[in-house]
């Protein structure tokens, strides 16, 4: 096209701008005058003093011109082959993105979006993945227009394949066909909550933010009254175990709290044309996030050690395209019965084969890089507290203690091999490593893009290697670690044909 | 899967004056922290260092940058073949990368003070994914001139969008 048609082109289209939708006039001032609270607050009260003052009405008034301003400056448009999105009225500001790098589409409505029908659209794409804002956002659009938006910008992306083979997978206009739900949420779930690292990371942080308000409190109460005296009184074998107690329970209610807030009436389903996956969550702020079946590239089953404990785990997508920072988007499976990961898993993959396939292990040199990674650093603690008994005098009883740590090394050594392996199915790689962060990921041999050799000093001596596959999606690397050098590169060339052989010795 | 399958290394050296850079940056380096521990020793006594201190310290840094650079080039490799490169880096950890040219995106050359000085180049080939760039220290500049080239040319004539 040349550069006249492009502007006539551009005139004839100007009609296509849309606007946000004109509720979200109601949901900015309130998000705004939140934000600018602790200013209205102040101003009002300081404002007293001197009556008259119009700095209080102001206050008020720049918040709700600020919504103002964003509703008339935002427009966007879908035009034959991409999204474009206008900011600003003075200084102008337009993201395009082509729609075949449209990854996934993210609703989002907070309770007042809620009560007011609207949801932020997020659209992720590829694109801009180095430089950070790689999102497109509308806040807001009305729900339904938002699900038609999705609908439009995941089906027409790969327009160029569905022209070939005719429009018959197009979803007609009106009321969206039923959905195939996959898996929805089971409420008793919940007792997965307490175990999983992000539910313990977020009791403890709120442990410790509140933790110097209570110990003050405690402090006073305890000196101050009688009751610091009958607790003082009570043996310490009643009043250990019954702090330990309360601990756990504010730390499980905390996590449940925040499992519920999170997942309520997770619903993930494949949409009708059975080109997208749809995840449907949260109890007060609802997050419906849709996956573009042409771009998962794979599947990590996280088994952090709680939740392998009571038989648990979590399904993430693997997603092309998508930051290291948008991962948080691609759950497919909270915390849950591991048979519901493993048959959700299967269905979305459409195959059993690598969520099931028995892994290789990575044989005895492995295993004793385990155990003398695990043994050696905690087993000198007791010994370095022996010594210090033996010639400095100290008690015997923190070295005995301290003799747990080896006895925990092994053991995890132990689990740490148990969880070590690899195989190759006909479409995937699988991989499996950790203990406390356990995880299994099966990616697309498609989906890699090179291999990365690494070997460190102690690695060599012990003639092993760790394989990392890259690929565009996901974590961006994925781990074969501390196999021997001969079955690592066997595999890498196995698993990309053509690519390693040329580099083989001999 | 036959268990006796290894790599070889990668055809070509760098160049033999690539061990200066190393050896300036890692002499840099040692002054930098040796002006740091002088600061917090001396200046702002947060420690005080015994002499045999300092004597160990220049020791572990001047043999550091002595050996460091030697032992590096005999690491450092890299090839390009028409479908693939392939990289070597390292010293007492190393690490070998493959990436097929159909998957290669950028392909950047830089020079540092250092190796302009002495007409060496970098080069970074990087791929779609955040844990890919190949990277191949010390070139000679007119060979990672017509390293880029060939890159260049052979990425252009591959179809898709590399990921």
């Amino acid at each position: 096209m040349t550069e006249r048609t492009d502007q006539l082109t551009e005139l004839a289209r100007d009609a296509d701008w849309r606007h946000l939708d004109l509720r979200m006039l109601l949901v900015h001032p309130v998000n705004e005058l939140v934000r600018f609270l602790p200013l209205v607050i102040g101003v009002f009260f300081l404002g007293r003093s001197s009556e008259g003052d119009p700095w209080h009405y102001l206050g008020v008034a720049v918040p709700v011109l600020l919504g103002l301003w964003r509703f008339a400056s935002t427009r966007f448009r879908i035009t034959g082959s991409q999204i474009e999105l206008r900011r600003g009225l003075l200084s102008r500001s337009v993201l395009t993105a082509p729609l075949d790098r449209v990854r996934t589409v993210e609703l989002t409505a907070s309770p007042i979006h809620r009560l007011l029908g609207l949801a932020k659209v997020e659209i992720g794409t590829g694109s801009g993945a180095r430089n950070g804002d790689n999102r497109l956002v509308l806040d807001s659009l009305g729900t339904a227009e938002g699900r038609r938006l999705r609908a439009d910008l995941l089906h027409r992306a790969p327009a160029v394949p569905d022209a070939v083979a005719g429009n018959a997978a197009r979803v007609p206009d009106g009321p969206a066909p039923a959905e195939t739900v996959i898996m929805r949420l089971d409420p008793s779930w919940v007792r997965f909550a307490p175990l999983t690292t992000s539910g313990l990371v977020i009791a403890l942080a709120a442990l410790g933010g509140s933790s110097q308000v209570l110990g003050n409190v405690i402090d006073r109460a305890a000196n101050a009254s009688s009751v610091g005296g009958r607790v003082r009184a009570l043996p310490l074998l009643v009043t250990i175990p019954a702090g330990v107690v309360t601990f756990l329970l504010v730390i499980s209610t905390l996590a449940i709290g925040g499992y519920l807030l999170a997942n309520w009436g997770f619903t993930l389903s494949r949409d009708p044309s059975g080109r997208s996956f749809h995840v449907r969550r949260g109890l007060l702020t609802t997050r419906e996030t849709s996956i573009d079946v042409d771009r998962l590239r794979g599947l990590e089953i996280h088994e952090p050690l709680g939740l392998r404990l009571v038989g648990g785990g979590r399904l993430t997508a693997v997603v092309s395209g998508l930051g290291r920072r948008a991962e948080g988007s691609t759950s497919l499976v909270p915390p849950a019965p591991r048979t519901v990961v493993i048959a959700v898993g299967e269905h979305t993959l459409g195959e059993a084969g690598p969520l099931s396939v028995p892994l290789v292990p990575h044989g005895p040199a492995a295993r004793r890089r385990r155990y003398l990674r695990a043994v050696v650093p905690s087993g000198l603690v007791p010994l370095v507290l022996g010594v210090l008994w033996l010639l400095a005098g100290w008690p015997l009883w923190p070295a005995l203690v301290a003799l747990v740590l080896p006895v925990a090394g092994t053991w995890l050594a132990a689990d740490r091999y148990a969880g070590l392996g690899h195989a190759l199915t006909e479409r995937y790689l699988v991989v499996r490593s950790g203990s406390f962060q356990g995880r299994r990921d099966a990616l697309q041999r498609t989906g890699i893009i090179g291999w990365n050799i690494r070997q460190t000093f102690f690695q060599r001596r012990a003639g092993l290697v760790t394989l990392c596959a890259t690929t565009a999606a996901g974590k961006q690397v994925y781990h074969v670690l501390d196999a021997p050098e001969g079955m690592a590169i066997a595999l890498a060339d196995a698993a990309v044909p053509g690519l390693v052989d040329q580099f083989l010795a001999g | 899967m036959s268990q006796s399958v290894t790599l070889r290394e990668p055809a070509g050296r760098v160049s033999p004056r690539a061990p200066v850079v190393w050896a300036v940056a890692a002499l840099v380096r040692g002054i930098v922290l040796a002006a740091g521990l002088v600061v917090a020793s001396v200046v702002l006594e947060l420690f005080s260092m015994p002499w045999w201190g300092w004597v160990v310290y220049a020791v572990v840094a001047l043999g550091y940058a002595a050996l460091m650079p030697a032992y590096r080039y005999r690491v450092h490799r890299w090839e390009s073949t028409d479908t693939a490169v392939y990289t070597q880096r390292g010293w007492l950890s190393r690490e070998r990368r493959i990436a097929p040219m159909s998957r290669v995106q950028t392909v950047d050359l830089e020079q540092g003070v250092v190796s302009r000085l002495l007409g060496l180049a970098h080069v970074t080939v990087t791929t779609a994914s955040a844990a890919g760039p190949l990277r191949i220290d010390g070139l000679d500049r007119d060979v990672a001139e017509r390293l880029v080239d060939e890159l260049t040319r052979r990425t252009e004539a591959e179809p898709g969008d590399a990921t």
